[in-house]
């Protein structure tokens, strides 16, 4: 149960970051390879459902934080690209100063409570 | 926000994105796939490794979906598309429900228009919100809203601490050549401050300085546009007025109309004489306005005006005046109950009519859809069963009832629309204003919104109600519809009021039509004219050229007549009295002898004003036997002495009293002068007494005898005494039709409800039949649930009323708030009515034989 806690915690809050994270760092990808993208770096720690990014791509998307580009990769088909927008790396920023305060406190809290135990 | 318009946008291209939607999910599907082939996987075992890792394609979908667009809102549309499918499967339902909606708010929103014409700004002006009126009032005199005299436009122009600006306005009216052509044109003599209290600023030219002489005009828009033809040269042209030459200063801005008739301003002069102290009280001709200060409330200008008030009774009291003994004070009215007046409490009184209208309405659709609701008891109870939540199926019966307000709603703004050209068309010559009433924006949210809260109000006890009945559980059991009662209570009792109320005001109509005048209008036509200047002969010979007329059997000319309006009411003094200064106030007329003949006004006593008594002949005058019974108790007034237009007067005879203005009220005690002997106000009227209509016959006259002399306001006595009870009338009409309504609702209501249960029990009913009930057994019981929602109605309506009659009592002449006969009369009606609608169905419930089983099954 609580793996599944985490789990949900990791994937809901933190999927956004990811994503933007992945984009910011590789540039333009598409859905599927965004997925695999963030599974690799997990090192598969945490499995992914890969269709949930479909969601949260959505997200950002309406928050103007990244853009997406109809394209035609070598399968011939059509494929939609996501890349960073500019609001989107000042959100990246803006997200990854928060998780790191955000993960700070927690391990601090932890640290403090295993020392006291 | 940019996610907002994002998902907003979205609900406008749905099959697009869901075409985009599919198309990507099949590519990530697709490159995972191959992703996977890349890694040594057979195909097929590629294809259902890449489902796997994606999870599940349907979730995904429905997550994306919600994310896309507004969920809820997606539902509620849907759940509206219900609705509205519902609504089309019982069309006889859906229209009446919607025609009673429409009814009621068609008649909320049209009078709520009038009433804001009406109440708030009935002139249209733009800045009259801090102008008010100031009249006076002798409490103890019943003199009430008289207009002011000099000394006390000087007085309120003195409070400067509480107006910017006071203005007085004088009558006027001239006879304008213009292109050899006569025609006569009203409007006001003003101070100078008049426009700067209603804080406009000239269409062309400018308005009045101080310095302007009498010889200076500002003509309205509308004589500007249709007689000048808009042409901004006109300012400083001339204008024969009178014979004048009259220049013209400016032109108001169009939508400037103080008062409403006005086509012409001119300055006005007030005579140094006229404000002296000692003048105080007489010639009240002026109407004053005064525009409160920044920041000044109608309270604190009325404290400011009272504190006055009380130093000029206590500096009247230490001379020996009267004012306290009179009740003299200063009434200040905001613009907007000045120029409606009396209108105030009708309007108020149809508003509340209209909501009674409504409320019966809703009352009358919730009992339907309540009957409705049986036959829906078993798809909600399904739904609930499967799941759907009470609060999801609650919001889909509000639905459905909003669907009926809204569109009741917009229904009822076309019976707005509609009721609102019938009541302008109406045309009380009394109200003339309320042709600017329309609809705007405001008005149409207003109904809306209206309807909608209706739509809540009829629609939630019979879902909520529906909701609890259908509730698995709770299938099958019995039920006790109390809720039915109660909606059948409520129209009832609307209906009551508004009967009640409508049969009371017929009663004090016709009470009032009853009153005798005291002089007899049959027959008499009037017609006012402006008096020719410079012929000194013209009323004698067109007394003479009236006189040979055909079919005139008598004629007079005078100034006022009864019901018209252009009286002047002064104050008066009695020569030889201890107390000094004015005793009273009266009004006063001028007359040919021949008047009292020609109304078949009774005279008393003494002798009639006689063509002797001419200018230089002694001032007499007559009075009626109200000044004699109010002034002269126990005294004989012939051969007294009173002062009011000019000197004092010797009383040569009493004529009959007689209503002056309306039937109901009293009028002002009267003083009759002479013509020749009071000649100062510049209009008269002809009064013929005919045995055919005199219409013609006086144009004819009037322009035989001088041809530059304008004819105006023809109309018989009759029409000017029925038009003082053209509102009575209208209220009446409109206030039976919005009863007859709520009577028509109330009675299919019950009849409906009545329908309703024999319908739900014939099989019960079929059964005692067979097992040997009689008839009356089966149709008392069925009657009683009608019957006794009826009754609790009545006693309702009767607390309503009791609650509610001070609101009409001052439209009631000479019948009780709770006159036996109205109200016996209403609720015998309703009753029998009542009666009639339950025993219609109840008969046919009490037909039904044992084969009745057989044939409900």
């Amino acid at each position: 149960m609580q793996t599944d806690f985490y789990h949900g915690l990791l994937a809901a809050g933190t999927l956004a970051l990811m994503i933007l994270k992945t984009l910011a760092t590789v540039g333009s990808l598409h859905g599927d390879a965004i997925a695999r993208r963030i599974e690799q770096v997990r090192g598969g720690q945490v499995s992914l459902n890969q269709g949930t990014v479909h969601p949260a791509l959505l997200r950002l998307e309406q928050e103007g934080w990244i853009s997406p580009q109809w394209g035609e990769p070598e399968t011939g088909r059509r494929v939609k690209f996501y890349t960073i927008a500019r609001a989107g790396k000042n959100q990246n920023h803006i997200e990854q100063g928060g998780w790191e305060r955000a993960a700070g406190i927690v391990a601090k809290f932890v640290t403090l409570s295993s020392a006291q135990a | 926000m940019r996610r907002l318009a994002a998902r907003l946008f979205s609900l406008f291209r749905r099959s697009r994105l869901e075409r985009d939607l599919a198309d990507e999910i099949s590519a990530h599907l697709e490159l995972s796939a191959a992703d996977q082939r890349a890694n040594g996987l057979a195909a097929e075992e590629a294809r259902l490794a890449a489902l796997r890792r994606f999870g599940g394609v349907a979730q995904t979908t429905e997550a994306f979906r919600d994310a896309r667009g507004f969920p809820a809102l997606e539902l509620a549309w849907r759940d509206l598309l219900f609705a509205w499918r519902l609504l089309l499967r019982q069309p006889l339902f859906a229209a009446s429900a919607i025609a009673t909606v429409s009814l009621g708010i068609g008649a909320n929103t049209a009078v709520v228009s009038v009433l804001e014409t009406a109440l708030l700004n009935p002139l249209g002006l733009r800045h009259a919100d801090r102008v008010m009126a100031v009249r006076n009032q002798f409490v103890k005199l019943n003199l009430f809203q008289a207009e002011t005299s000099g000394v006390e436009f000087r007085e309120m122009r003195s409070l400067t601490e509480a107006f910017s600006a006071v203005g007085a306005m004088e009558g006027r009216a001239w006879t304008w050549l213009f292109n050899d052509e006569a025609s006569r044109l009203v409007g006001q003599a003003v101070t100078p401050d008049f426009f700067r209290v209603f804080d406009e600023y000239p269409g062309a030219g400018r308005f009045f300085t101080s310095e302007d002489d009498e010889l200076s005009v500002v003509v309205s828009d509308g004589l500007w546009r249709a007689r000048f033809g808009a042409d901004p040269s006109v300012v400083g042209r001339t204008m024969w007025l009178d014979k004048k030459p009259y220049r013209i200063v400016g032109v108001a801005p169009a939508g400037f109309h103080v008062p409403p008739t006005a086509q012409l301003w001119t300055p006005l002069r007030l005579d140094p004489a006229r404000v002296l102290d000692s003048e105080r009280g007489r010639n009240r001709t002026l109407s004053v306005f005064a525009r409160r200060k920044d920041g000044v409330s109608e309270t604190q200008a009325r404290e400011y005006v009272r504190r006055h008030v009380e130093a000029v009774i206590a500096d009247d009291a230490a001379h020996g005046g009267e004012f306290s003994r009179n009740g003299y004070d200063v009434e200040l009215t905001s613009f907007g109950r000045y120029i409606a007046g009396d209108l105030r409490r009708p309007l108020l009184l149809l508003w509340s009519a209209a909501a009674v209208v409504l409320f019966t309405g809703c009352a009358n659709i919730a009992g339907l859809l309540l009957a409705r609701s049986s036959g829906r008891r078993r798809e909600i109870a399904i739904r609930i069963a499967v799941g759907a939540t009470p609060a999801r199926i609650l919001r889909q019966l509000l639905l459905e009832s909003l669907l009926i307000g809204a569109l009741g709603g917009v229904a009822g703004l076309v019976v707005a629309k509609l009721a609102l050209t019938l009541l302008t068309r109406l045309s009380l010559s009394s109200a003339g204003f309320l042709a600017l009433a329309s609809l705007d924006s405001r008005l149409l949210v207003y109904g809306v919104t209206l309807a909608l809260l209706s739509g809540l109000l009829f629609g939630m006890a019979p879902a909520i109600q529906l909701v609890r009945e259908s509730h698995p559980a709770r299938v099958g059991h019995g039920r006790r519809r109390w809720s039915r009662d109660l909606f059948l209570a409520a129209q009832v009792c609307g209906a009551f009021v508004l009967i009640v109320t409508t049969t009371l005001l017929m009663r004090s109509l016709w009470a009032i039509e009853r009153i005798q005048p005291g002089f007899d209008p049959q027959r008499v036509t009037t017609a006012f004219f402006l008096k020719p200047q410079n012929d000194p002969g013209f009323f004698d010979r067109l007394q003479a050229t009236l006189t040979a007329s055909q079919g005139v059997q008598s004629s007079a000319l005078a100034n006022p007549v009864p019901f018209a309006e252009s009286g002047v009411i002064s104050g008066f003094a009695i020569k030889n009295r201890q107390e000094l200064g004015v005793q009273g106030n009266a009004e006063g007329f001028q007359i040919t002898p021949a008047y009292f003949q020609t109304l078949r006004i009774p005279f008393l006593r003494g002798r009639n004003l006689e063509a002797s008594d001419t200018a230089a002949a002694p001032l007499v005058c007559l009075i009626d036997s109200r000044l004699a019974e109010q002034f002269f108790p126990g005294q004989d007034p012939i051969g007294q002495e009173i002062a009011m237009f000019k000197g004092w007067a010797r009383i040569v005879g009493i004529v009959g009293a007689i209503r002056r203005t309306n039937l109901e009220g009293e009028s002002h005690p009267a003083v009759y002068y002479s013509f020749a002997q009071i000649p100062f106000f510049p209009w008269a009227a002809v009064l013929v007494r005919s045995t055919i209509p005199a219409d013609s016959t006086i144009r004819a006259a009037v322009r035989q005898t001088n041809p530059s002399v304008p004819v105006y306001d023809v109309r018989s006595l009759e029409e000017r005494l029925g038009a003082t009870l053209e509102v009575r009338r209208a209220m009446i009409m409109l206030l039976s039709t919005f009863g007859g309504i709520s009577l028509l609702l109330a009675i299919v209501g019950l009849y409906g409800v009545t329908a309703q249960v024999v319908s739900e029990r014939t099989r019960e009913i079929a059964i005692r039949t067979a097992l040997g009930a009689r008839p009356r057994q089966i149709l008392l019981p069925l009657m009683q649930q009608g019957l006794r929602s009826g009754l609790v109605g009545l006693i309702l309506g009767l607390g309503a009323v009791a609650y509610a009659q001070h609101w009409f009592a001052g439209m009631l002449y000479h019948v009780a708030a709770f006159d036996p006969i109205a109200f016996g009369g209403t609720m015998s009606g309703v009753l029998a009515l009542s009666l009639a609608a339950v025993w219609w169905p109840a008969r046919r419930a009490a037909g039904i034989g044992p084969q009745g089983v057989l044939r409900h099954e």
